[in-house]
């Protein structure tokens, strides 16, 4: 039998995870070693800060991400929430709130349109599909209707200043990621609810008739994840200076392709947090690497394309075989 | 009927001599890893006849079903269709050669029309279009014939389970069909339903159709059958012809073993009452009164929709009562979440353990602490050693056949599984614990370790609600057996008062 200390846990697949996240985490070095020979300017202290800059923002979205692919839903509206949220911090700011009190209230209104998403799926009985494609549309159309389709810049250069700032010679925004990770994966791995979230995703039914508040982790998930993509708006509002309803089109595809890179199943309860991390930053290494290397960015949605599928069917194989 | 019938009706039967066997089997056997589902059997089924089989859950009856069907491969032994030796190995050879089932539950596309699914694979056609209107007229002349009584352009999910099963039935008579098997066919027919269904069976085999017909039901066996095989514990045991038998032989056949064997039982010493329904009416059943007390296991009897299930669900919480009351150690409570009643005490396991008790892709161990994770942790967060600690001590406490807490539900048996379901409330402190069919297919093993874990459920004070349709579990193991027909409780029983036969006449309401 086993051995109660080696292998205390009892997480769903762990060993196997992380035999996948050891592969994935050699597979991030090898294209970093790649791109090191095959360009002169990849390993330099601007480009690797860029990197870190433009993979963390999808990250954290796949973060939240996870947290609702694994009890079996799925969130379309991230990319829209971060576009939606830095136009609403550049209001607050605008209207010269101070920082703390605009950064509040605007993971507040993420936490909000999460509880709406929980309402819809848990008392409506929308499909998570439905309801998050009608928030993805709603809530950019909300956003051009508040600025009438402009831009709002933002004056406070404390506010924007974040953005560029480095601390321990690694960009803020990296920092960032860290900050949601840690919580993240105790939550994920050490908590009771973590544990619900699974139990979820593999059978409500089952999950509720042991006694778990089956409604309450669906809400916890989606709001996990647009606080996430909120806190994203604020970092996306900081880092480019405005606020502006069409950014971040496409994010939510973006950190459903991490997720799963990552080794998240679609089909529920598989999923880590360390996977869609990994997978956020293969992502960005490969669109860097392909700028470094002047290719046409067209070839990079086709690159990234073909990558999703290598990536998922191996990790089924893997699935298969044991 | 005697058995002479087969000879009598040939002209649009097989082509062979007169009682020669349409199929064969020699040594066919099925082993799985660690158990022998069939062990070698011999058997002809002589064509046109209608050939019972019956065993108890898990003696081998599906695996057999599967092996014809050619569902799974067998491991051993030959197959003769018509004297030719056949692989069977696909589910599309058995079809070509004319073997079909109908399946206890309905195996059809429940969005789509009566007609469209009695001719899914072989619509007809006309110039690559789908010809619907005389796919109906086709599909309503069969089921006027059949005298069914059913449209064919209704959406097969809108009729009841019973009329799906029979448009399941009518579907595969009409294929070509030269062997038929039927699995538990009535399970969820009504008494007029199945007649039709009878009547159906019998036109077959006028028309020279092999008919194999599984059921628990010993009146259908004797009403249709014209020989009957007996399987248990995976072994054949012997084909009678059904003049030359009666229900104790069949049953004695079946069994063959003490039943002190397997219903362990310790003496019931009633303690103070834990659940108490006044009256209680809802959705399905009316006006029911029982009484649970410590150490009590009160057995529910009756025919599948008689309205136990949802008697239990409504205690449960998971429907709105309409009327009467519920009292818990005397007070009364308004039970209106199934999550305030697992926090009263309140715990089931439900009929369908992989639709509802198992989180099947997740490890063992997560399975038993998913229930107590609330006591595994302080502030939300897992002591992971005392959660790995207490799954081995269930594991080795329930003997759940495993090769660690870390493998998924999914690749355990059915009887483990089950052990899983019913074992992870023992550290739950639940008082009052309510079996729905706990022991559906589970080998008879692991039914009597089963049947311990009930009696230390009640050695630390608990209570048992235990729903079955199996009357020798509740009539063996019940202090208190109470039937239920058609949504009333029409009698109640002490430990072995009534005789089967009454119980089973109160149930079905002769």
């Amino acid at each position: 039998m086993t051995d109660v200390t080696t292998k205390s846990r009892l997480l769903p697949q762990s060993r196997l995870n992380f035999l996948f996240g050891l592969t994935l985490l050699a597979l991030l070095l090898l294209l970093w070693v790649v791109l090191g020979f095959a360009t002169q300017s990849f390993w330099t202290g601007n480009n690797i800060s860029n990197l870190l800059r433009q993979g963390s923002m999808i990250a954290i979205l796949a973060i939240g991400q996870t947290f609702v692919i694994i009890t079996g839903g799925i969130d379309l509206s991230v990319g829209a929430i971060v576009g939606f949220t830095s136009v609403i911090v550049s209001l607050f700011l605008q209207w010269n709130l101070p920082i703390p009190v605009a950064v509040i209230l605007t993971l507040l209104i993420g936490v909000g349109i999460g509880l709406f998403h929980g309402f819809g799926i848990v008392r409506m009985g929308l499909p998570p599909f439905i309801i998050t494609l009608a928030t993805l549309t709603s809530l950019r159309g909300i956003g051009l209707l508040i600025t009438n389709g402009a831009t709002i810049s933002i004056t406070n250069d404390t506010f924007t200043a974040f953005s560029r700032a480095n601390f321990l010679g690694i960009p803020s925004l990296f920092w960032m990621v860290i900050l949601v990770a840690v919580p993240a994966y105790i939550l994920l791995n050490h908590s009771r609810w973590g544990r619900y979230l699974f139990a979820v995703g593999s059978n409500a039914e089952a999950a509720r008739l042991s006694g778990v508040n089956v409604r309450r982790i669906i809400y916890m998930a989606y709001v996990l994840s647009a606080l996430f993509a909120s806190f994203v708006g604020l970092l996306l509002a900081a880092r480019i200076g405005i606020g502006n309803a069409t950014q971040a089109e496409g994010w939510e595809l973006q950190a459903i392709a991490s997720s799963v890179i990552g080794g998240t199943s679609l089909f529920g309860a598989v999923g880590s947090v360390h996977g869609p991390l990994l997978g956020a930053f293969i992502l960005a290494t490969i669109n860097n690497g392909a700028n470094l290397l002047n290719v046409n960015s067209f070839w990079q949605r086709i690159i990234t394309g073909g990558l999703i599928i290598v990536i998922v069917y191996f990790d089924q194989l893997r699935r298969r075989r044991s | 009927m005697t058995s002479s019938t087969a000879d009598a009706t040939a002209p649009k039967g097989p082509r062979g001599p007169a009682d020669a066997p349409i199929l064969e089997l020699r040594g066919l056997e099925k082993r799985y890893i660690g158990t022998h589902a069939l062990k070698p059997a011999d058997l002809a089924f002589k064509a046109g006849e209608i050939h019972a089989i019956v065993g108890e859950n898990g003696a081998g009856k599906s695996t057999l079903i599967k092996l014809l069907t050619g569902v799974i491969p067998r491991s051993g032994g030959e197959i003769f269709w018509e004297g030719r030796p056949v692989a069977l190995s696909t589910p599309h050879e058995a079809i070509d050669l004319g073997i079909n089932a109908v399946h206890q539950e309905v195996v059809l596309c429940r969005h789509l029309s009566v007609a469209a699914n009695m001719f899914l694979g072989e619509e007809r056609t006309g110039g690559g279009l789908l010809k619907h209107r005389a796919m109906v007229r086709e599909a309503q002349a069969i089921l006027d014939d059949l005298g069914f009584d059913l449209p064919a352009h209704a959406v097969l999910g809108d009729l009841t389970i019973g009329q799906q099963q029979l448009i399941a039935a009518a579907r595969a008579a009409t294929r070509g069909t030269r062997f038929l098997i039927f699995d538990e066919p009535t399970a969820y027919l009504t008494r007029r339903e199945a007649a039709q269904l009878f009547a159906l069976i019998r036109r077959l085999e006028a028309q020279g159709v092999t008919i194999v017909y599984i059921s628990h039901r010993m009146e259908e066996v004797f009403e249709l059958a014209s020989r009957v095989s007996i399987l248990r514990d995976g072994t054949l045991v012997g084909t009678r012809a059904i003049g030359e038998t009666d229900e104790a032989d069949l049953i004695s056949l079946m069994i063959n073993r003490s039943i002190e064997q397997i219903y362990h039982k310790d003496p019931y010493t009633p303690g103070k009452t834990i659940l108490e329904t006044r009256g209680l009416s809802g959705p399905g059943f009316e006006n029911v009164s029982v009484t649970v007390r410590e150490g009590e296991i009160v057995g529910l009897y009756g025919l599948i929709g008689a309205g136990r299930s949802e008697f239990v669900t409504t205690v449960f919480g998971r429907h709105k009562r309409t009327a009467g009351t519920v009292l818990w150690d005397g007070q009364e409570v308004d039970i209106r979440s199934e999550h305030q009643a697992i926090e009263l005490g309140i715990a089931l396991a439900p009929e369908s353990r992989r639709d509802q008790g198992l989180c099947l892709n997740l490890p063992v161990g997560f399975n038993i602490n998913l229930p107590v994770y609330e006591r595994l942790s302080a502030g939300g967060l897992i002591n992971g050693r005392r959660e790995a600690e207490m799954a081995d001590a269930q594991i080795a406490g329930l003997r759940i056949k495993t090769p660690s807490r870390g493998t998924l539900a999914s690749s355990l048996s059915g009887g483990n599984q089950q052990k899983i379901v019913i074992g992870k409330w023992l550290n739950h402190g639940a008082r009052l614990f309510i079996f729905d069919e706990p022991t559906v297919g589970v080998d008879v093993g692991t039914k009597a370790e089963i049947y311990r874990l009930f009696s230390e459920l009640l050695s630390r004070g608990a209570g048992i609600i235990l729903i079955s349709s199996y009357l020798p579990e509740v009539y063996e193991l019940a202090d208190t057996l109470h039937v239920f027909r058609r949504g009333a409780l029409v009698s109640s029983h002490g430990y072995r008062q009534a005789s089967h036969e009454d119980i089973l006449t109160r149930a079905i309401g002769v």
